[in-house]
């Protein structure tokens, strides 16, 4: 049989003792390296594992907010331009406004100066041509008085008087 | 055959060559996990991260074989210890070869039947654990007879050839390698004279390093079938 020839190689024995030594000094071995090596070791892998995957977490977590932070940001960069456009666009109406009424102002300004200048005119010329009636009527008296030295009929007067105004208004 | 020191203790027959080199490299392997452990920080410093690159390894190892999260937390550290402690059994007798007179004193225990037996038996006494923990006692005895009940005697079968491929795969791969490396050393460098003397050195050199490779391998290979076996249990088919 290949089993009794294979024990036979070795040295002729079966020697269960060894397999009792083998399985206590493995036992030892197991207890030795647990409490020594493999436990210390193996708690700090588990250890870093987690750590290495809160670290992952909150990486993701940063970059959430960093992405939520660069969205407001740029909707205030946009509110803020469009702020900024309207109040361009606001400037610029009030300016057109007050171009406008101050063109207006002067526009009426001008009209009414027209006015007064017209009026005053007006008035000029009557107050010039009261003056020149009244005037007249001195004339006339002194012509009156010239005529009646020469003697002259009423009619004759009152021809000369007109004669005279005629030739005033025209 | 080289013959060894054995001993009765308690009725127990005991191999000394066995018994040494076990606790020498259990030692050897405490000493060095200890070494590699000392500063354990959060920013892994060198010895640490080889030591969490071994711990990674070994935990891939059951991930792959062993699909209950349960089993799997506790298997981890086994898986570890295993790989580490047969690694450096069988990188033993590579370098350390001690003979008083004609009585092996040490080599690498892994090349002994009998040491990798223990193992195997281990692996499987914990995979029926693991599988009665899971199934309980009825439910773990009716998986031999899944999926039909005619199976039984044979899946009966496979727990025996499972040991003893476990084992003696292990043993065979180790025991070649250092009959060989015997074999370059004592009887072909002295053949003759210098020439073979000179032509021994290079030739054991790379069948040492080709040892290296084999006893990682098959450390690698064993922890693997382990879990395959324990993993095997604690899933229902």
């Amino acid at each position: 049989m290949t089993f009794q020839i294979l024990f036979a190689a070795s040295a002729g024995h079966i020697y269960l003792g060894n397999t009792i030594w083998y399985l206590i000094v493995f036992a030892i071995l197991l207890i030795l390296v647990k409490h020594y090596a493999w436990g210390p070791v193996s708690d700090m892998m588990e250890k870093r594992r987690q750590k290495v995957i809160n670290d992952l977490d909150s990486a993701a977590d940063n970059r959430k907010k960093a992405e939520v932070l660069a969205n407001e940001r740029e909707a205030a960069l946009k509110n803020s331009r469009q702020e900024a456009t309207q109040i361009l666009t606001d400037a610029k109406a009030n300016a057109e406004k007050t171009s406008t009424q101050i063109v207006a102002e002067a526009n009426n300004n001008a009209a009414s100066i027209h006015e007064k200048a017209k009026a005053d005119a007006a008035q000029a010329k009557a107050d010039a041509l009261d003056e020149a009636r009244a005037q007249v009527a001195d004339i006339s008296v002194t012509i009156a008085e010239k005529v009646i030295a020469k003697n002259l009929s009423a009619d004759d007067q009152k021809d000369l008087v007109d004669q005279f105004i005629k030739g005033l208004n025209k | 055959m080289e013959r060894s020191f054995v001993f009765k203790f308690l009725g127990l027959k005991f191999d000394l060559t066995g018994i040494i080199g076990s606790t020498l490299m259990a030692a050897v392997v405490l000493f060095v996990c200890i070494w590699l452990s000392r500063k354990v920080e959060m920013k892994p410093n060198k010895k640490q991260n080889v030591l969490e690159y071994l711990i990674d390894f070994t935990d891939g190892i059951v991930k792959d074989n062993v699909s209950d999260p349960d089993a799997r937390r506790h298997l981890s550290l086994y898986a570890f210890v295993l790989f580490i402690y047969i690694w450096f059994m069988n990188q033993l007798g590579l370098f350390l070869e001690v003979k008083v007179g004609d009585t092996m004193i040490v080599k690498s225990p892994t090349a002994d039947p009998v040491t990798t037996m223990s193992f195997a038996m281990m692996t499987l006494l914990l995979s029926f654990t693991f599988g009665m923990q899971k199934f309980g006692t009825g439910g773990y005895w009716r998986n031999y007879a899944e999926p039909v009940s005619f199976l039984f005697p044979i899946n009966m079968i496979e727990e025996i050839t499972n040991f003893l491929t476990l084992s003696l795969r292990l043993y065979g791969n180790i025991y070649a390698g250092e009959v060989l490396l015997t074999l370059i050393g004592n009887s072909f460098a002295p053949s003759f004279g210098v020439t073979t003397l000179v032509l021994a050195a290079p030739l054991a050199m790379i069948w040492q390093g080709f040892s290296v490779f084999i006893g990682s391998i098959q450390a690698y290979v064993f922890v693997t079938l382990s879990m395959v076996y324990v993993g095997k249990k604690v899933t229902k088919e």
